[in-house]
């Protein structure tokens, strides 16, 4: 087990493809995704909406809907789920991940005391008495930064704001003891200063109880300082991953520079005018046959629109993109920049 | 947002949201079974356009003899010819051509009583709606107050009083189903007025008529042709009791209560004959209802994609 | 000197607005004592978190509250005339002139109507005659991108949220507004259609002159549009001054707060997280005194008794406290 702790991953998934049946034929919703999570590591995966974010978060939990047929592998802790009975692979996801969803408000059961949701899974999966169960509750509503956790146990979820909500879903996240916690763009529906606070949280947390998370945002910002690796998907494909500061020091997709000078910055003077990307993001019917990124892409030719670009083999620092003319590569300057990354 | 229910060859707009890409894919989803409608409710709909067509247009049936002068013995069973497929009457006359005849009487009734209901419930309802406050408490009262009333015995009173006739029924029966109307347009208004378009076209300055009529209105039909085939069941049920009871249509117009009133005498020995007016009021109703689900169904669905 | 006093007459000033809303007999205060003022061709931010009552200043501007169970004081002047005492007619013939742009764009369309008759509403009320309005029409969605031809018999379900909210945008612009309340235009919005929207704003403000109201959550969206940034909290401006003077040297602390909050796109160093996690601070208002005083690091036994009011701070905007800073901002000190 020791030896295999820094090789082996938490999660991984290679060539895992996700189609969608409809009456116009089958919707690609994902195509060719392919990453890993180390033990104690941070993932960000972000993209906008349509990407295929939330998609890869229900096929890795096991909640798709029913009529999405995954190919490819994913494989948690070094098991392969399609080859584990439904039952099984429940049970093993449950246990091994928690996820924290983007709204507190539908999350949480109205009519169920707080307490007792948390302890859910808990009584579930690790079969926790009842005392037991109560005891560790109590102890995760302290941990995530609940005042007077006795007393909120038997609070209902009425009573706390949406900033506190989030916190409780992170604590029943966290009763299993899982080693990946999966924040699902948990800070969206927050206030800055909360969601500051949260993601502060989930971080401090993280460190501490030597778990995996992966961070799904929308939101570059929110993924940038807080993760080690990240996924930048376009159009269901992934279009750039790796070391989170080296992405964004020299992104290589056209799309991961293009959306970083699109977003408005705090360290420009007002009024400065931001790149704009023409056209939407591609819908999920007519994904381009090429590149998913080429209709709106400034540097496409004839052959981005014909050909689907495969990820570059691993870069020096395991920055990997997948384009056929990529941006060119900015020599690093002399600083150790990766020191603080462990 | 698209209404993919209706459209089978389904075609998700530029901004589709993927959870209504799913559900619409989804083989499982009623959404999909809905979209074609069930062989139920492609039944009843057509027996209802055959409803009213015949309700317009049955004087043009050729061959049909008339609905209130006797046409053959009385108390005849039937056989193969149009006028005597259900058998004749106590007094002789054609039970089929008075049960399409009748079909008239009742589907006069449901449209001008629904007519009625409709448009003095949706005045209450966009006033109670928009204006609020004391109006509005005035309108749930008369709604509560009709809704609490049993429609039938009131109707009953009704009419011991003024004596039986047409106009008297279609009024009364109109006046029971406005509060229906009122609530549901008054739902319909207090949640359309929050949204953003009728704030935008506040801000241009739209008057409160132009608000009421041109922006809220229109998206009210929805939930008001959902309700609608429900009462109209509920109309041809209490019409159909009060002939029954006697204080219906006035007596040599056909209507359905009053045949099968007529034909109980003759139960024992002939009830065959009862069939024909049964079967008009059953599968009439049963159509309403099936229609009016499956339009609040679609609602429904509508309702959950915005 | 004064941030106060813009370089232009203004063309819109609130003094002393004040928003209440009934519930249940008690009588919340959405909005409290507020006054600022917006120049031609100048754009005015206003930041703040859910509950400050961001939303509820745009309303009260262009008179859009409901009336039942609302009770608001104040005065708005358009121009030097009072528009608070307007009648429903004389504040009709306003509307025009004050526009104003919706989060959600595709709710802020009527379902059942095509885009030429969304943009030409306001020209239809105004009265004007319809060979003029498709003229109007066609200029509007030709100054958002859009060829009246192409798009005319299109209902908005059809367009994405970037398409609907540079419609939204043409149908203020069709009845030739000198103001226009932004409330949120961007919150929904994908990062790379959003810059769109932003730059589309700037320009049409620049070439007609317009006054921006510009209402946000998003700081660095705030930053970018506007020329002045009012900074609520509760209901209360803390703080108000010209864009530099409120990123550069915030001097309430709830404005550094905001700022240090915001997620900035900078992965060169691993963020630390805050240590200080014990027990999330209360958001309730406190019962006397500052509103902000229970997260504040600097509260006194001054700020539980005295609400601050709005004055000059050391480097020239106005701020509402009692101990206001006078450095960098955090990020902007080693700059």
């Amino acid at each position: 087990m020791d030896a295999s702790v820094t090789s082996r991953a938490i999660l991984s998934c290679s060539n895992m493809t996700c189609e969608l049946d409809s009456v116009s034929g089958p919707l690609n919703i994902l195509h060719d995704i392919n990453f890993s999570i180390n033990p104690r590591r941070a993932l960000g995966i972000v993209g906008e909406s349509g990407a295929g974010k939330s998609m890869l978060v229900k096929a890795i939990m096991g909640i798709a809907p029913r009529s999405l047929r995954i190919h490819g592998k994913i494989e948690l802790d070094g098991q392969d789920l399609s080859k584990l009975r439904p039952k099984v692979r429940q049970k093993l996801i449950g246990r091994r991940v928690g996820i924290v969803f983007q709204n507190p408000m539908t999350s949480l059961n109205p009519f169920v005391q707080i307490g007792r949701q948390i302890e859910d899974s808990g009584r579930v999966h690790l079969r926790l008495n009842h005392r037991e169960a109560k005891r560790r509750a109590i102890e995760l509503l302290s941990l995530v930064g609940i005042a007077d956790p006795e007393d909120c146990y038997d609070y209902y979820p009425h009573q706390f704001s949406g900033g506190m909500k989030q916190r409780i879903m992170i604590a029943a996240a966290l009763i299993c003891e899982p080693d990946l916690l999966i924040a699902d763009e948990a800070t969206t529906a927050l206030d800055v200063t909360v969601q500051k606070e949260v993601l502060d949280l989930l971080q401090t947390i993280q460190a501490e109880r030597q778990m995996s998370m992966i961070l799904v945002s929308h939101n570059l910002g929110v993924v940038a300082g807080r993760t080690d690796e990240i996924l930048v998907l376009y159009g269901g494909s992934v279009v750039e991953y790796g070391p989170t500061a080296e992405v964004f020091r020299n992104p290589r997709h056209r799309y991961t520079e293009a959306l970083l000078s699109a977003m408005p910055r705090m360290d420009q003077p007002a009024h400065t005018r931001l790149r704009t990307i023409p056209g939407q993001p591609p819908n999920l019917t007519s994904r381009p046959k090429g590149c998913p990124f080429a209709p709106r892409c400034p540097a496409a030719q004839a052959k981005c629109h014909e050909v689907m670009p495969t990820m570059s083999p691993a870069l020096a620092p395991g920055h990997r993109f997948a384009c056929h003319f990529p941006l060119p590569e900015i020599a690093r300057p002399v600083i150790a920049e990766f020191a603080n990354v462990q | 947002m698209t209404d993919i229910g209706n459209n089978p060859g389904f075609n998700p707009g530029p901004d589709a949201k993927l959870s209504e890409i799913v559900r619409a894919a989804t083989p499982w989803s009623s959404k999909l079974r809905l979209s074609s409608g069930s062989t139920s409710e492609i039944i009843a709909a057509v027996f209802l356009v055959l409803l009213i067509l015949v309700a317009l247009f049955v004087n043009f049936i050729p061959g049909l003899v008339s609905p209130k002068l006797p046409y053959g013995d009385f108390s005849q069973l039937p056989d193969w010819s149009l006028n005597g497929l259900l058998g004749t009457d106590d007094i002789g006359r054609s039970i089929f051509s008075r049960v399409l005849y009748g079909a008239r009487t009742s589907m006069t009734i449901v449209a001008i009583s629904t007519t009625i209901a409709l448009v003095a419930g949706l005045m209450l309802g966009l006033l109670a709606g928009y204006y609020r406050g004391y109006f509005e408490r005035a309108v749930d009262l008369f709604a509560n107050a009709l809704a609490a009333m049993p429609s039938t015995l009131v109707v009953l009173a009704f009419v011991a009083v003024t004596g039986p006739s047409v106009v008297t029924i279609i009024v009364v029966l109109g006046i029971f189903d406005i509060g229906t109307y009122a609530r549901v347009a008054k739902a319909g208004v207090i949640s359309q007025s929050n949204r953003d378009y009728v704030l935008a076209a506040r801000a241009m300055g739209a008057t409160d008529g132009r608000i009421l009529l041109r922006e809220i209105l229109p998206n009210l039909i929805p939930a008001l042709t959902a309700v609608m085939p429900t009462l109209m069941a509920g109309l041809i049920i209490t019409e159909g009791s009060l002939s029954f009871l006697g204080y219906g249509i006035p007596a040599p117009a056909p209507s359905w209560g009053g045949m099968i009133a007529s034909s109980t005498d003759l139960l024992s020995r002939f009830p065959l004959l009862i069939l024909g007016p049964v079967l008009a009021i059953v599968i009439t109703v049963y159509a309403f209802n099936t229609i009016g689900d499956y339009l609040a169904q679609r609602l429904n669905n509508r309702e959950r994609e915005n | 000197m004064s941030s106060d006093t813009t370089m232009a007459e203004p063309i819109l000033t609130a003094t002393n607005l004040s928003v209440g809303f009934m519930r249940g007999g008690k009588e919340m205060k959405a909005v409290d004592d507020i006054s600022f003022s917006v120049a031609a061709g100048e754009t005015l931010g206003l930041v703040g978190e859910s509950g400050s009552g961001k939303t509820t200043i745009g309303r009260a501007i262009l008179r859009l509250l409901p009336s039942a169970n609302t009770t608001s004081e104040g005065s708005i002047t358009y121009k030097g005339a009072d528009i608070t005492g307007l009648s429903k007619t004389d504040m009709r013939n306003m509307r025009g002139r004050l526009q104003m742009i919706f989060q959600d764009p595709l709710s802020s369309f009527n379902p059942r109507r095509n885009v030429e008759d969304i943009v030409a509403e306001g020209l239809v009320i105004q009265g004007r005659p319809a060979t003029d309005r498709r003229e109007r029409v066609k200029a509007a969605l030709a100054d958002v991108g859009f060829d009246l031809e192409a798009v005319a018999g299109r209902r908005p379900h059809q367009f994405s949220g970037g398409q609907c909210q540079r419609i939204a945008i043409a149908r203020a612009l069709a009845v030739q507004p000198e103001l226009i309340v932004c409330d949120e235009p961007v919150a929904s919005l994908d990062v790379s259609v959003q810059a769109q929207v932003i730059n589309l704003l700037q320009d049409i403000r620049e070439s007609r002159k317009l006054a921006l109201i510009f209402i946000s959550h998003d700081l660095a969206v705030v930053k970018n549009v506007s020329d002045r940034v009012a900074v609520l909290y509760m209901g209360r401006i803390v703080e108000i001054g010209t864009g530099p003077e409120i990123y550069e040297r915030p001097a309430h602390p709830y404005t550094r707060t905001l700022l240090e909050a915001v997620p900035v796109v900078d992965a060169s160093r691993k963020l630390e997280p805050d240590g200080r996690r014990t027990v999330m601070p209360s958001r309730n208002r406190p019962q006397s005194g500052c509103a902000f005083r229970g997260r504040c690091p600097r509260a006194s036994t001054i700020c539980e008794t005295t609400i601050p009011i709005l004055g000059q701070a050391p480097r020239g905007q106005m701020v509402a406290c009692h101990h206001p800073h006078d450095e960098p901002a955090p990020g902007i000190a080693a700059a």
